[in-house]
């Protein structure tokens, strides 16, 4: 009982509360710690007529790469990821400040920033105009920062480039499981596009004093032709 | 069908892991099976996003060009890999293994580079190396790590 109640006090004290700095994501490979990897993400399944679409999509872009040809995404047109790709694009490393009512949350790749106001109210997803990071409320749930984000413009891709549509609500339960570990495990629902919610975890690593290298996407050479294939300028590019 | 299309999905999550492999872009339109070696005179560094870009006047045309562009990771991934904003500067003459356009282009995403006083950088570095951190030495042949 004295276990459970000092683990408890341990779990609320300001340390296990502290996700404060910047935070690479994990990659497995070398160096991966079994111990603190992400859980697999559970099973999605989109209802039929999303399926079938999205399959088409993946094959056919599939079959692009294989031809040296990759098809369009907006990142090549410079667009940021939005929510919820934003919180792992490749290894680049995201920053979390935690001030009065408010955690802010900023990633590198892109510059993107979201806002999660602490202990508010979450308004109907009606309300909230349609955009790349939506709005987000938090609160802390002992150990773990719960976060509440809906109002995801529908252009803006979901989870492995998933389609999604507006009634998509986005819930992410953040936790160190380490001082030096941090755990995102993000909950998607959509009654329009998904049979049933589906969940993953995103990892990352403290970076102890890391600073954030400035990113504004000024000197895009890639371009998409005619038939919707990516290329690249050549010859140089800014003046 | 509904299950085997629910399976699959479920496949293309796990390969595709919690972290995309690609940051900017995909890079299958170089050539990465068939690396070049090119050299020349760096005419222009951008030192840019969302790439970096060294554009090389070759000593020898190839391919029938003279002029080559390469593209590097970010800012942000080379300064992990070790370089910094003036590692390489107009009028130095380099040499570079790059992977080529597919579609015969002379343009390129650079594997490594070997800088005038001999130094060999690579395309990028791991995670979590920046200002403020300890930089490692890239050293020869260090690999792409471009968009991981």
């Amino acid at each position: 009982m004295l276990a459970i109640a000092g683990a408890m006090a341990e779990a609320q004290s300001p340390a296990a509360r502290n996700i404060s700095g910047a935070w690479v994501p994990m990659g497995g490979g070398r160096g991966a710690d079994p111990k603190v990897a992400p859980p697999p993400a559970t099973p999605i399944v989109l209802k039929p007529e999303y399926a079938k679409a999205y399959e088409a999509r993946r094959t056919a872009e599939a079959e692009a790469v294989k031809r040296g040809e990759p098809v369009a995404t907006p990142a090549i047109l410079c667009l940021p990821y939005g929510m919820p790709r934003m919180m792992t694009v490749a290894s680049y490393p995201i920053e979390i400040l935690q001030t009065a009512g408010q955690v802010t949350i900023i990633t590198e790749a892109f510059s993107e920033v979201r806002r999660v106001y602490l202990d508010q109210p979450q308004l109907p997803i009606d309300e909230v105009p349609p955009g790349y990071y939506g709005r987000s409320v938090g609160r802390w749930d002992g150990d773990t920062f719960v976060i509440d984000t809906v109002g995801i413009k529908q252009s803006v891709l979901s989870y492995n480039m998933l389609p999604h549509s507006e009634q998509m609500r986005i819930t992410e339960r953040m936790r160190l499981v380490t001082p030096d570990v941090l755990h995102d495990q993000i909950t998607i629902e959509d009654p329009v596009v998904l049979e049933k919610p589906f969940t993953y975890t995103l990892g990352f690593r403290r970076l102890p004093k890391y600073e954030m290298v400035e990113f504004v996407c000024e000197n895009n050479r890639e371009y998409v032709d005619e038939q919707g294939r990516v290329r690249m300028r050549t010859g140089g590019g800014q003046k | 069908m509904r299950s085997l299309i629910s399976r699959s999905l479920l496949l293309g999550v796990l390969a595709a892991g919690g972290t995309p492999l690609l940051a900017h872009h995909s890079f299958s339109m170089f050539d990465q099976a068939a690396p070049i070696t090119i050299a020349g005179v760096v005419s222009s560094v951008e030192w840019t996003n969302p790439h970096v870009y060294i554009e090389l006047d070759l000593t020898e045309p190839v391919k029938g060009a003279k002029h080559w562009s390469i593209e590097l990771g970010s800012p942000s991934i080379l300064q992990r890999g070790g370089w910094k904003f003036n590692t390489v500067k107009k009028g130095d003459k380099v040499s570079a293994v790059v992977s080529p356009l597919k579609n015969g282009d002379p343009g390129s995403l650079l594997t490594r580079i070997t800088l005038p006083d001999g130094r060999v950088l690579g395309n990028g570095g791991p995670a979590g190396v920046g200002p403020g951190t300890t930089a490692p030495n890239a050293g020869a042949g260090a690999s792409s790590t471009l968009g991981r």
